[in-house]
């Protein structure tokens, strides 16, 4: 199986052991980990580190939230990695702003289950649980995520 | 607009303690699988030997200050529930998880008022642990207090509408 390095930023160490262990409890990849506390800490480690192929970040943080870091890496130009925000925050406004204005492509809410994070994620994992790049509907699967909120 | 409303108001009006008290609920249930009960007109008893959650939900002008105290057994049975292991309640963990779960009860807070016009943002939330903690609430701005109960144990929550400065 492939490994897939994660970037797990959140302000909260046991929101970051949630996360890690909603992910190895899914077992369609061996994930290996960087943490972070924060935006700055973050993108400091996204950085320094070729190797991150996912993030999964909270909103709330202390320094920088997790749209802002989100929008500070698609800003480098990085449009292909995968972002997960998750975070309590659950508004259609912050919804809708942390996937137009941030680039997040997935937004889950806590607190979340296993099944919540497969839903969310499955589509980046390919079979061998390798990263699959997305396609080029991503948009419109985006929009049709947010539509399916928005009526839900 | 509610926010003019809220600003003249001696009380918190009670269709935002009925969302606050739902969004507990709700927030409680989803973490723990047991959804409490609201103790209607029950005062909350005597100090807390726990740990109390703070966090607020604010915009420019007004902030709504969420406490949630919670006693230490309540708090361990909580740590068990959401993340499988009853954490030290001497740890910084749990301070962490009751800090986070007022964080999430505010994320709900912030999206249920919204709908009734109050658009905020959730401050950082922070967690106090002590004994014989009381809370009170100089110059007696608009509070309610509420108490619930279920298979975790007891709670309180209280909610203290203020200007934002």
């Amino acid at each position: 199986m492939s490994k897939i390095k994660a970037l797990v930023v959140d302000d909260s160490k046991i929101m970051r052991s949630q996360v890690k262990r909603a992910l190895d409890q899914l077992m369609i990849a061996d994930f290996e980990y960087v943490e972070a506390m924060d935006g700055e800490d973050a993108l400091d480690k996204f950085n320094n580190d070729d190797e991150i192929q996912m993030i999964f970040v909270d909103w709330n943080m202390p320094k920088m939230t997790g749209v802002e870091l989100s929008r500070a890496v698609r800003d480098t130009g990085n449009t292909d990695i995968p972002i997960i925000m998750v975070t309590a925050e659950k508004s259609m406004g912050k919804v809708d702003k942390a996937l137009n204005e941030g680039g997040a492509n997935e937004y889950i809410t806590k607190p979340f289950t296993a099944d919540k994070m497969s839903k969310a994620i499955s589509r980046y994992i390919g079979e061998d649980g390798g990263l699959v790049s997305e396609n080029e509907d991503d948009d419109s699967e985006k929009k049709s995520f947010f539509s399916s909120i928005l009526n839900s | 607009m509610i926010t003019e409303e809220l600003k003249k108001a001696d009380t918190i009006p009670s269709e935002i303690i009925e969302i606050v008290r739902d969004s507990v609920i709700n927030t409680f249930a989803s973490i723990s699988g047991d959804t409490p009960t609201c103790l209607e007109d029950e005062e909350p008893a005597g100090p807390l030997n726990g740990i109390i959650g703070n966090i607020a939900v604010f915009n420019p002008e007004l902030t709504f200050s969420l406490m949630m105290a919670i006693p230490k057994e309540t708090a361990l049975n909580l740590s068990e529930a959401f993340i499988g292991v009853k954490l030290p309640f001497d740890s910084h963990d749990m301070g962490d998880l009751i800090a986070e779960i007022a964080n999430i009860l505010a994320g709900d807070v912030a999206a249920s008022i919204e709908k009734v016009g109050f658009r905020g943002q959730s401050s950082l939330p922070t967690a106090t642990r002590g004994s014989d903690l009381t809370l009170f609430m100089p110059n007696r701005p608009p509070s309610a207090k509420m108490k619930f109960t279920g298979a975790m144990g007891e709670f309180m929550l209280s909610m203290v509408l203020s200007e934002s400065k």
